[in-house]
């Protein structure tokens, strides 16, 4: 019953009970060598990358009008992106932002796949830190785009003032919509993001750490508690699957949506 | 004191470079979907798109043909039927004047009989007022001189008062 | 925009007046002492927030 642990939380920090935040520390891959950052969740991160990219050169790879097996599934999954997020929310003008939405969509979902992804087990983006790193791009890329179209001053007009608010609240409107839209914004796009994967995971460290203490614990009753506790874990796997699929998209859309709000004409 | 040294807890990265880390990974996935990948969707819808469209054009096109194809025929069929009506028209209006010319042609020959029967009836009739003319002549002249008893044949003078006579009777008859 | 991109605008407007005014208020309160500013903080946000919203939707159709 040892092995479970290392099998099912092989990438955490601290395996002691309770979990806790210190549970997702990382481990340098070469300690002591002043180079902490290159730890294991880094490698992590740069093998999702890889894969990312991998996947996408293989299934854009030789395409044919008539697509075959390999390029109708890869078609499908760039459909899914481009139809119902970039068409669906961008309209005409989707184009252009193909490839980050594209990017942004797969790259998050491989990673948050990790977490339930033997060898792995960890989700990438339940380290704040890659969640901050995303959100910031898209908040670059939207108010990029935004300024690009109307210049900095038009853009921080439309951003900042609503039509036909009086003069009186200018005072008190212009901050709210500011931190609306330029502080919460980018701010709930990467807590959403990192706060789904924590809690999921540190609710699966809780079953399995947790079930493998009963296990161990020498009393039966405690140990057929501990092997529930264990096999619960799995179907806590299952949802964290469905929350890791979903928050990749919603990352994705909301992206789309800041972008077609910076873009978007006065009415 | 202003809170300015919260403790963010799990909310504060543990390595900073998580940040960095993440963009720079994000920044080459997204360069090389960019590069490559959705350029190559894009060409093979577009090309789709292109290769349906074309097919719809050539189909349009054959459609056009065949409905200039079958005006064209109708067109042929109405300008035949229009010719024939022609024909047959001047066809009809020929055989009227034909008709007509017989006609007229009978009509003409048989004045014509008529005409030359008349002269011979006429021709005849003289030629045998002339014959019986001398017949009567001689016969009277030869009754006479049986009357008087002596030839007058030779005569001048009685053979001009037989043809007085004949003439006077010529002339009462009329 | 879309049902999506209001609602997400609404959530968002709804948060940042009360971060904004709520945190203003929290902070004179622990500038002055007093226990006043925070809930007039929160009320005003929330309220300026609504308000935005309305003006942004285009009001309230009957």
């Amino acid at each position: 019953m040892h092995n479970i642990v290392p099998l099912l939380l092989p990438l955490e920090g601290d395996t002691s009970w309770p979990p806790s935040a210190a549970s997702f520390n990382s481990r340098p891959l070469f300690p002591g060598l002043g180079i902490d950052w290159v730890n294991n969740h880094m490698m992590q991160a740069v093998i999702g990358a890889l894969l990312v990219i991998a996947i996408w050169l293989i299934f854009s790879h030789r395409q044919t009008v008539v697509p075959g097996k390999r390029q109708f599934l890869g078609e499908m999954a760039y459909n899914l992106v481009r139809n119902s997020i970039g068409k669906e929310i961008l309209g005409s003008e989707f184009r252009p932002f193909m490839p980050y939405l594209v990017a942004i969509i797969s790259f998050i979902l491989v990673n948050n796949l990790f977490g339930e992804l033997f060898l792995f087990m960890f989700p990438t983006f339940s380290k704040i830190g890659y969640a901050y790193g995303l959100a910031l791009m898209s908040w670059l890329l939207y108010n990029a785009v935004g300024i690009k179209k109307y210049g900095f001053g038009h853009y921080m007009k439309k951003m900042t003032l609503p039509d036909g608010v009086p003069v009186g609240l200018w005072i008190l409107i212009i901050p709210l919509e500011f931190i609306s839209n330029f502080v919460t914004r980018p701010i709930t796009l990467a807590l959403r993001l990192f706060a789904n994967l924590f809690a999921g995971h540190l609710v699966i460290m809780v079953f399995v750490i947790g079930g493998t203490m009963l296990i161990e614990s020498g009393t039966l009753f405690y140990a057929a508690a501990g092997g529930v506790s264990i096999l619960f874990s799995f179907a806590i796997f299952a949802l964290e699957l469905l929350v890791g699929c979903l928050q990749a998209y919603i990352f994705t859309v909301l992206t789309a949506q800041y972008v077609s709000s910076a873009i978007a004409e006065e009415h | 004191m202003l809170p300015l040294e919260l403790n963010l807890g799990p909310l504060l990265p543990e390595h900073l470079s998580e940040i960095f880390v993440g963009i720079a990974l994000f920044l080459i996935v997204w360069f090389v979907v960019a590069k490559k990948v959705v350029p190559m969707f894009e060409a093979t819808y577009a090309e789709r798109t292109e290769a349906i469209a074309g097919g719809i054009e050539k189909a349009e096109r054959a459609q056009a043909q065949a409905a200039a194809a079958l005006k064209e025929y109708q067109e042929k069929l109405a300008n035949a039927r229009q010719e024939a009506a022609d024909i047959r028209a001047q066809a009809q209006a020929q055989a009227a004047d034909i008709a007509a010319e017989i006609k007229a042609q009978a009509a003409e020959e048989s004045q014509r009989m008529i005409a030359s029967a008349k002269q011979a009836i006429e021709a005849e009739k003289a030629a045998a007022l002339r014959e019986l003319r001398g017949e009567i002549g001689g016969l009277a002249t030869n009754l006479a001189g049986r009357l008087v008893g002596e030839s007058l044949e030779d005569d001048d003078r009685i053979r001009r008062s037989v043809d007085r006579f004949l003439d006077e009777l010529d002339s009462q008859k009329v | 925009m879309n049902d999506q991109g209001q609602g997400i605008t609404v959530v968002s407007l709804l948060l940042a007046g009360l971060l904004l005014y709520g945190g203003a208020g929290w902070l004179l309160d622990s500038w002055l002492g007093t226990r006043l500013f925070t809930p007039f903080g929160l009320i005003l946000g929330s309220a300026l927030s609504i308000y935005v919203i309305v003006k942004k939707m285009g009001g309230v159709k009957s």
